[in-house]
């Protein structure tokens, strides 16, 4: 389900501007949409595919290993500078933020983390929820990350 | 997707369309016919062009307006402020009530410099064809005004998607207008196309999670093929998107291709980014081409 608009919560701090319920066969959808209000909400290219190429990687990480499907939320956060928020749910086991490699992962071997290593590295802020092997693994994992808008 | 837009060089997905882009679209299923449509408004919107739309003029103008909207604040909001318009053949070309295409073409070229002069990247149009019958328009006359169109294109910031329903025009016909047409888009959202030719693969559309098996195997098919010549081209010029996953799978074949002498990547701007970030530099036997488009 995806409901769009700025009147969607709007407490005059922070604005959201998505949310879209996804599953596998959505993402294609899901990029034009974050695309569509990362642009109304100032992000430029190339900083904008950026922007769609981490949310499509952290939204695939939940379709792939947490449960099949997941939640997008956007929201755009006043400030100076402002930014642009992405967090991205899911229902699956969770994971620690340890499985995003430090350094530039080299070829070959494992895939995993290489997906948020590069959100990482691409946007301005990676937060990781969930996963730590407590009580919250039973809710699945919440990644958020964003940009800084131009002012 | 048809042998003959399978075959086109200019095949591309929609979100890939840009100012001076002259695209034919066919479709018998009307939901992907939709999707197109709203894709093509969507990226529009975000590049900061002005969208009009003339859907199949069969259809309530209200009901185009409720599905082609939703619920979106956005699409409301570019429609409030003229950037969305839906219109119809029959309205562009008035007070004329025939069609002729220089009249089409004057208007064309009318309405993208008011879209210039009021601010907007340019003009894009998503034409439904069915306008040629509501019209009684000559298929002989729509046919010249298509393949005659280049002077509304080339260097100039418009764009256009030509829509032809397959159940209303004979196959002949659409051949010769896919013909005439320097792109053919996709048929469907998310879709991959691949095509072989010589030492060569080109990657059109959209490979990520849902389609990076077929990915895959382009990838293998390609330098199997190629492996006699030791040299390969993969053309991602006409790939809209790529996913990290994707990327990394690219990066690590041709690590892995120790047959070959040389793979060249030929590539937008933002994927050679993507492929650097990934370690294409490591390896020895690719070299990124990067393309900038003229607009």
């Amino acid at each position: 389900m995806v409901t769009e608009g700025i009147h969607l919560n709007n407490d005059g701090s922070r604005e959201r501007l998505l949310e879209f319920d996804f599953g596998r066969e959505d993402m294609p959808r899901l990029r034009v949409l974050v695309d569509q209000y990362a642009a109304w909400a100032g992000l430029a290219e190339p900083r904008r595919g950026d922007f769609v190429l981490a949310a499509d990687a952290v939204a695939t990480n939940a379709v792939e290993h947490g449960g099949g499907h997941g939640r997008l939320l956007l929201h755009r956060s006043a400030g100076s500078p402002g930014a642009l928020e992405c967090v991205i749910s899911d229902s699956g086991p969770g994971f620690a933020s340890s499985v995003i490699p430090e350094l530039a992962p080299g070829l070959g071997g494992s895939h995993g983390g290489r997906g948020l290593w590069l959100t990482r590295l691409i946007t301005d802020r990676l937060v990781i929820e969930g996963g730590t092997g407590g009580a919250d693994r039973a809710r699945g994992s919440v990644v958020a990350f964003s940009m800084w808008l131009p002012g | 997707m048809h042998e003959r837009a399978d075959a086109h060089p200019g095949l591309m997905p929609v979100q890939g369309m840009r100012a001076g882009d002259h695209a034919f679209l066919s479709y018998t299923d009307d939901e992907a016919n939709w999707d197109a449509l709203v894709t093509y408004v969507r990226t529009g919107l975000a590049r900061g062009e002005k969208v009009i739309v003339f859907a199949a003029p069969q259809l309530d103008p209200d009901a185009v307006r409720t599905r082609l909207d939703g619920t979106s604040r956005l699409l409301a909001e570019a429609r409030g402020r003229g950037q969305l318009t839906n219109s119809s053949m029959r309205a562009l070309i008035r007070p004329d009530r025939g069609f002729t295409p220089e009249r089409q073409w004057d208007r064309l070229g009318e309405e993208t410099a008011l879209a210039v002069a009021q601010g907007y990247q340019g003009l894009r149009a998503f034409i439904d064809m069915h306008w040629v019958a509501d019209l009684d328009a000559d298929i002989e006359t729509m046919m010249y005004r298509e393949s005659h169109a280049e002077h509304l294109f080339d260097g100039r910031p418009y764009n256009e998607v030509c829509s032809y329903d397959r159940r209303a025009f004979d196959d002949d016909v659409l051949d010769a207008m896919s013909d005439a047409h320097p792109r053919s888009l996709l048929g469907a959202l998310g879709e991959l196309r691949i095509v072989h030719r010589g030492q060569s693969v080109t990657v059109a559309g959209e490979a990520d999670h849902a389609t990076r098996e077929p990915f895959l195997t382009a990838l293998d098919d390609a330098l199997e093929r190629s492996a006699a010549s030791r040299r390969l081209l993969v053309d991602l010029m006409p790939l809209h998107f790529l996913a990290v996953r994707c990327a990394l799978d690219l990066v690590e074949r041709i690590a892995g291709a120790a047959g070959h002498d040389g793979v060249e990547v030929r590539c937008a701007a933002a994927q050679a980014v993507l492929l650097r970030r990934l370690g294409s530099d490591r390896v020895r036997r690719l070299t990124l081409t990067e393309v900038v488009r003229a607009w």
